[in-house]
């Protein structure tokens, strides 16, 4: 029996920049649960980050959520960006014809925070 | 009094707040108190109480003087003689102090049960005696008599007064001696803090009799009076309802919670359906009882509480029969079967009989479920017109949406429990009736919808992949998830100038929305590939009216245009926010395509054409990622099984039967995506 996709998030605030820590698998069935992190996260924060390096699995549906982000981020003034993890994950945004020196992409979180001004 | 000096009685009642402060025991304190008061203000004093059910008690006489402890001893066993027009009879009947200034034989005669009551008294020698009621928290619970003639006193209106001073005195020292919560304080406590307590509040005492009852009690099991109550013999109460228990089981006096505590047993609160037989008005109450013991461990009283639950009841009934007839409702989309359980969700809750009719395509109700009565058709009144009626047990109320038709009614009616509907029942009838009519509207909708799906699913496909010129064509749809959630992944195949469009999409999302967009996408594709011929301006087409929908809506294409000229055949390919086609040389599987955005992701993007030539034999293959994010036990089907499945794939219709095995043999569980594979294979000679 196929088990359903899990998906854990947790949210960190430092400052007025979020972290949401996603983990576990992105898809269809975990789309509003990762949606709802995101808006708890996006509340008040200057730069917002979504690290994905604990992501086994996405779909188009957490591109969908991705690319949505970032154009309310370029439309709100505030600073989004994700953390690529998974080879899988890379070839993803690969195919959804990212390059892999986008600017939405940073390293780490650290990294982030740190060029956040 | 004329001998009675100011002093000594301001000493007096120093003395008397002194046990009243004081933390003596009962029988103590009466034996001081009568010494204060003989011989400092009478030569003879009696005191007495009175229990709430009326019972007199003489807890102490005093004399002073020869024959004392004889005297003292005959008072003692004394009651008063209820009629007397004079003395103590008359102060415990009117409340008020009595004095007679002279005794005479003839008062004494009035006071006297027989002769040698007579005599007792008259061996007294009483020139004047008093007698003042014991009030204690605004109830009279007892009464002082004092009493001169041997010390050759006598009284008169200044020692009433002083009297009943000296008698509030003692009410509180007795009070505080605990006297009064022994004898009297129970109905005092009762009185003051309970007879306008909103719960019901019935004292029964050991024998059953009922000796306390507040408004709320009479009020909640319909008496008009607290009098009522408390004059009925034990049983005649009950005899005025009948009983049941949750379960509808009939109660008997003996399983209330008051008679099993009288028994001596623990008694859990019980909640019961109490039906009035007189009116058959229905309460839920909750019965609690507890006992109160004599200190000898004998029972004194039971203290009944009993509160109303019914509205509570009643919402938690509404709100569980709406959610189960709710559940029922949307279970099953034959209604005559749901509408079975709806009516035999109400019976007894709501009502003993319930049953539902249907207006037949002649117009004429016809009934179509019944719960109780043993199912027996009841010849209640229906109204033809659907119109809500509640008349002496029997309601009926329309299956009607809100400005429609009623499509039947609901009748309910109270057979054997003699119960009555109030206008709460009627508004529960009618949500029920409501949410049936909703439900069956519901699912005749649903049915339409089904329908409309299946033939919106249906356009979307191509009916049939098109005879190409040189090529074969082969493909496969799989939709997952239910029958009306449309939507997902699309493929198409169709002429254009120059050649022939093949075009594989997936919409994200599901449902209403994603199979709009589907439609919007395939249709634009096929619109503008066949005005322009070029894939890409075809994909610009396309992400321009996606960019004009108020919500971001993406859409992932590959797209070939095959194209044949005299040196051979070859395919322009695009890609849009999807994996790349694979293209079988000679069985050996590569990918092919320039990875960019999405349609409808960004106003302007570069989508790249990558041209292959295609030789006899050779095979493109498109299909949308429901293939390679198949989930496995471990993992997803991805890109590498994909390619070793093709391997070698003898012909169209090879591969594709090759991709669903694989996939089919690979995936753990029912299918979550849409998946979609068109291949395209150059036949030999073409």
């Amino acid at each position: 029996m196929q088990l359903a996709s899990q998906l854990s998030l947790e949210f960190r605030r430092a400052g007025d920049a979020s972290v949401v820590y996603a983990r576990g698998d992105i898809d269809l069935s975990t789309l509003a649960k990762a949606a709802a992190a995101l808006d708890a996260a996006r509340e008040g924060a200057a730069t917002l980050l979504l690290d994905l390096r604990r992501v086994d699995f996405m779909d188009t549906s957490g591109l969908r959520l991705v690319i949505a982000e970032q154009q309310r981020a370029a439309a709100n003034s505030y600073r989004f960006a994700v953390v690529l993890g998974s080879r899988k994950v890379q070839r993803l945004f690969e195919i959804a014809g990212f390059a892999a020196d986008d600017e939405l992409f940073v390293e780490s979180p650290t990294a982030f925070a740190g060029g956040g001004d | 009094m004329s001998t009675g000096a100011e002093g000594d009685r301001i000493g007096l009642l120093a003395s008397i707040d002194e046990v009243a402060t004081g933390t003596v025991l009962l029988g103590e304190t009466v034996a001081r108190l009568l010494e204060f008061v003989v011989p400092v203000f009478a030569d003879v004093a009696t005191l007495d109480t009175i229990s709430p059910t009326g019972a007199f008690h003489r807890i102490g006489s005093r004399v002073e003087g020869p024959g004392r402890e004889d005297l003292e001893k005959g008072l003692l066993r004394r009651r008063p003689v209820p009629e007397a027009p004079v003395g103590l009879p008359a102060a415990l009947a009117s409340g008020e102090s009595q004095l007679i200034e002279r005794v005479t034989d003839e008062h004494l005669r009035a006071i006297s049960a027989d002769d040698a009551d007579f005599e007792l008294l008259r061996a007294l020698e009483l020139r004047s005696v008093l007698d003042v009621p014991l009030v204690a928290r605004g109830r009279i619970v007892g009464a002082l008599a004092c009493g001169v003639g041997t010390s050759g006193r006598s009284y008169g209106a200044e020692d009433l007064l002083f009297a009943e001073v000296l008698s509030g005195r003692i009410a509180l020292a007795l009070d505080n001696a605990g006297l009064s919560a022994a004898i009297s304080g129970l109905e005092q406590r009762f009185e003051t803090t309970l007879t306008n307590l909103a719960e019901a509040v019935i004292v029964r005492d050991a024998s059953a009799q009922i000796v306390f009852a507040n408004a709320a009690a009479a009020r909640l099991l319909g008496l008009a009076s607290v009098d009522e109550l408390t004059a009925a013999a034990p049983g005649e109460v009950m005899a005025l309802f009948d009983v049941f228990d949750e379960g509808g089981r009939r109660l008997a006096l003996a399983d209330l919670p008051s008679a099993i505590v009288a028994r001596g047993e623990p008694a859990e609160p019980l909640l019961v359906r109490n039906v009035i037989r007189a009116t058959g008005e229905q309460r839920w109450l909750l019965h609690k009882a507890t006992p109160v013991f004599e200190a000898d461990g004998r029972l004194s009283l039971v203290v009944s509480v009993i509160e109303d639950l019914t509205e509570v009841k009643r919402a938690e009934l509404a709100q569980r029969l709406l959610a189960e007839a709710g559940n029922a409702l949307s279970s099953s989309l034959d209604y005559r079967q749901t509408l079975q359980q709806v009516a035999e969700l109400t019976v007894p809750g709501l009502a003993d009989w319930c049953a539902v009719l249907m207006r037949g395509d002649d117009g004429e109700l016809e009934q179509v479920a019944v719960a109780g009565a043993g199912g027996r058709v009841l010849a209640v009144s229906v109204n033809p017109a659907g119109e809500e009626k509640l008349i002496d047990g029997v309601m009926t109320v329309p299956l009607a949406i809100a400005g429609h038709t009623p499509i039947g009614v609901l009748s309910l009616a109270m057979t054997a429990s003699g119960r009555e509907f109030d206008e709460a029942d009627l508004a529960l009838a009618r949500e029920l009736g409501h949410r049936a009519a909703t439900a069956i509207e519901n699912a005749r909708l649903y049915a339409e919808r089904s329908l409309i799906a299946a033939t919106l699913q249906r356009s979307l496909l191509p009916p049939e992949l098109p005879r190409v010129p040189g090529f074969r064509l082969a493909g496969f749809y799989h939709a997952a998830g239910e029958q009306n959630e449309v939507g997902g992944d699309f493929y198409d195949a169709f002429e254009v100038p120059g050649g022939w469009m093949v075009v594989v999409g997936d919409v994200a999302g599901r449902g209403a929305e994603a199979a709009a967009l589907t439609s919007l996408s395939r249709y634009t594709l096929r619109t503008a590939g066949r005005l322009v011929g070029d894939p890409i301006a075809a994909l610009e087409q396309l992400n321009d009216a996606l960019r004009e929908g108020p919500a971001l809506s993406l859409v992932s294409v590959c797209c070939a245009l095959l194209r044949t000229a005299a040196g051979g055949a070859s395919a322009d390919v695009v890609l849009a926010g999807h994996p790349p086609l694979v293209h079988l040389r000679g069985g050996r599987p590569e990918p092919v395509g320039v990875f960019a955005p999405f349609l409808g992701a960004y106003e302007r993007a570069a989508w790249t054409a990558v041209t292959v030539a295609i030789d006899p034999g050779d095979q493109l293959v498109l299909y949308t990622d429901g293939v390679i994010d198949t989930v496995g036990v471990e993992e997803r089907f991805g890109e590498e099984r994909l390619m070793d499945a093709l391997r070698d794939a003898a012909s169209a219709a090879d591969a594709v039967a090759r991709i669903e095995r694989a996939v089919s043999g690979f995936a753990d569980g029912p299918q979550v995506d849409d998946t979609a594979v068109i291949v395209v294979e150059r036949l030999a000679g073409g």
